[in-house]
């Protein structure tokens, strides 16, 4: 018995260690600096004057607040519409043998997909000089490229939107695709022989089974698009500004003063979405409890 | 003001007497002697912005070469995305508590706040720019060199080029003699082509485009003068309104009605180069020059400078307190500022983008004179009469305007 646990504490304590000097590490690095604490300028006392900065002074707070809002709306709209895509095209396809395989093909492509270079694409695509743009006007759609309608570098995040709901919602589609494939057909088959008609057996059937594998995957897409940097950096306007690019700026500054609100701005990031994490366990689990 | 003068006439006294007494050529070395057979065999480490191959080759082999044959030197350039880089680690090497000669950076490609940062952190070494040999031949008596963004270079950083803010057109689309030559003609032509110009967002980021506004300042305000020397804040003040009230009235004719605003340099000629906005800025004497032999703008681009307050400025090398390898990195200060070398940067068949870091007619020897006339007659079709350059050439001014004027044009440009 003893034994197995000093295996249990030795197996789990590399890990362990790598996690806690990383992450842990990082963190709390960031976090002093976030407080002021820098030696490398003789700065040893801890306030929290860069939280403070961040969030009310007159500089900052009105592109902290809407940059929050603009992050919320990003991450959201791109994380629903994502999975709501890949939901029903996973649905769709998933019986018909030769989709499967042609969309299975199509969404592996994309997936490794680095997000600066799809980022770098809509700008070809859907920019005011780009593709689409010219081509409508060669064919007379529109009077001249700068009549196309404004999609990326908009003050909605409208290509930054566009590019994660294209990005993400293939990894939705390769999670989702492995769960139905994994379930198989007994439940629908056994709901359809008890009268339970299409929409039915897709709200009583597929959706509570597949919901825990898509809550996570929502979860990991959220919080990614919430603190990523490059796809905003390039395909936002300077104001409203994403978080993460207003972030960054601060560790542009070459005054060391700024890296405190740089870091404190980072923090508040990671709070974020670590609480909004939290409150989906919860409702999660209290739910589960429910059923 | 009084406690500030006599703490530079002791700086001055002490200097005087420190040099007396070791009769140092730099931190380490007495004479320049010295300094070369120390550097023999090393391996110099060059942290530059390496974003521009021409500027890339153009050291390779206008340095690197020398170097190797006749010091014995190697030559390792590496290439960071901004010198913001360079500083971040020479600050972690601080934190990490790396002294001595175990850093890993000799030489740092710096200006403006990126040296005052490290300057004020005590993370330089040196004074050592007015011991180099070559240094007979910069203008340290100019205050375009020995103030950087309005803070004292004091020996620790050397001059290496220089740059001046001018504008771009492409001949295709605009004729020369109908660009704006001030900020008054600027703003009747925005009203005429509304949409077709915008300028760089003032910031960290986008340098430029804060400069395009302090020229706003002096035009403004009558004149450049007032603004050299320290920070004045009832100055400032004086006039920041009226430049943003400037400003926001173009807003509705900038392009995209100014909603927003290219980053930085690369952005703002991706839009000239769009055929979206009309003009873009440069900071070469070869004006076009370098971005159309890039094919970052079109091949029809010229150069146009406002008649007046167009600021230059210098860049410099520094080397940090805890460089490897000084004495090399010192030879290397020294060579780039070699009268021919200094030539080849400024010919545009060599493909650098930059000025002279020397002042040209401090040069005596004949060599080096026919080098200089031949550059300079070499410019090329896409750079701007030199001679309006010249006359339109200001100083930069002290660092806290920057700060100053990037904070308030988001508060009342940006977010307005």
């Amino acid at each position: 018995m003893s034994g197995d646990r000093l295996k249990i504490i030795l197996s789990l304590t590399s890990p362990l260690l790598i996690i806690i000097t990383l992450f842990f590490g990082g963190i709390f690095y960031g976090l002093l600096q976030s407080l002021g604490y820098q030696p490398a300028i003789q700065k040893y006392d801890i306030n929290f004057d860069a939280y403070y900065n961040v969030m009310f002074s007159e500089r900052y707070a009105k592109l902290f607040w809407t940059g929050l809002g603009l992050n919320l709306w990003v991450s959201f709209v791109s994380t629903f519409l994502a999975a709501a895509f890949a939901l029903f095209g996973a649905l769709a396809i998933r019986k018909t043998f030769f989709a499967k395989t042609f969309c299975n093909f199509i969404y592996s492509l994309n997936l490794p997909m680095p997000h600066l270079v799809v980022a770098i694409g809509m700008i070809f695509v859907f920019s005011q000089s780009g593709l689409l743009a010219r081509m409508s006007s060669q064919v007379g759609l529109i009077g001249s490229p700068s009549d196309f309608p404004i999609l990326v570098k908009d003050k909605y995040g409208l290509g930054i939107i566009l590019t994660y709901v294209w990005k993400e919602s293939a990894f939705f589609f390769i999670i989702l695709m492995s769960v139905l494939q994994s379930l198989g057909e007994n439940f629908e088959e056994l709901a359809q022989s008890l009268g339970a008609n299409k929409w039915q057996r897709f709200r009583y059937v597929i959706l509570p089974l597949i919901m825990p594998s898509l809550f996570s995957a929502s979860i990991i897409v959220f919080a990614f698009s919430f603190g990523a940097y490059e796809v905003p950096a390039l395909l936002g306007i300077s104001y409203p500004q994403m978080l993460p690019v207003m972030a960054f700026e601060f560790f542009l500054n070459p005054d060391l003063n700024a890296r405190s609100e740089g870091m404190a701005l980072s923090i508040i990031i990671a709070m974020i979405v670590m609480i909004l994490v939290i409150i989906y366990f919860w409702l999660i689990q209290s739910k589960i409890r429910k059923n | 003001m009084n406690n500030k003068f006599k703490f530079i006439t002791f700086a001055i006294i002490s200097l005087f007497f420190s040099k007396l007494v070791s009769a140092e050529v730099a931190p380490g070395f007495n004479s320049w002697d010295d300094v070369k057979a120390a550097a023999e065999g090393q391996q110099v480490n060059v942290y530059m912005w390496g974003g521009s191959d021409a500027i890339n080759s153009f050291v390779d082999d206008f340095y690197g070469v020398p170097l190797k044959n006749d010091y014995s030197i190697t030559l390792n350039r590496v290439g960071i995305a901004g010198t913001i880089d360079a500083v971040n680690q020479v600050l972690s090497e601080k934190e990490a508590g790396i002294t001595e000669d175990n850093g890993s950076i000799d030489l740092i490609w710096i200006n403006g706040e990126n040296f005052w940062t490290l300057k004020q952190a005590g993370l330089l070494y040196g004074p050592f720019a007015t011991g180099l040999p070559n240094s007979k031949y910069v203008a340290w008596d100019n205050p375009a060199v020995n103030l950087d963004f309005g803070r004292s270079v004091e020996g620790m950083e050397s001059p290496w080029s220089s740059a001046q803010f001018h504008f771009i057109y492409d001949s295709a689309r605009n004729n020369y003699e109908d660009m704006p030559r001030n900020y008054g003609e600027l703003s009747n032509w925005i009203s005429n082509n509304p949409g077709r110009f915008t300028y760089i967002k003032p910031g960290k980021a986008g340098f430029v485009g804060t400069r395009f506004i302090k020229q706003i300042f002096f035009e403004l305000s009558g004149g450049h003068d007032q603004w050299v020397g320290p920070y004045n804040d009832e100055l400032y003040t004086k006039w920041a309104p009226k430049v943003w009230r400037l400003l926001n009235s173009w807003e509705e004719n900038l392009h995209r009605s100014g909603e927003t605003y290219p980053a930085n340099n690369a952005d703002m000629h991706a839009l000239f180069a769009n055929g979206e906005v009309d003009m873009s800025f440069t900071q070469s004497p070869r004006g076009a020059g370098p971005t159309n032999s890039s094919g970052t703008t079109p091949l029809t681009s010229r150069a146009f400078s406002f008649f007046k307050n167009m600021i230059g400025d210098f860049n410099y090398w520094a080397i940090p307190y805890n460089a490897p390898n000084k004495a090399a990195a010192l030879i290397y200060a020294d060579l780039v500022l070699e009268p021919i070398l200094q030539a080849a940067q400024v010919q545009p068949a060599n493909g650098f983008c930059c000025g002279w870091g020397i002042g040209t007619d401090k040069v005596t020897n004949l060599e080096g004179i026919a080098a200089i006339k031949d550059a300079q007659n070499n410019l090329g079709d896409a750079a701007e009469d030199q001679g309006i350059l010249a006359k339109a050439l200001v100083s930069d001014i002290a660092a806290e305007y920057q700060d100053k004027i990037e904070a308030d044009w988001f508060a009342n440009v940006l977010l307005k």
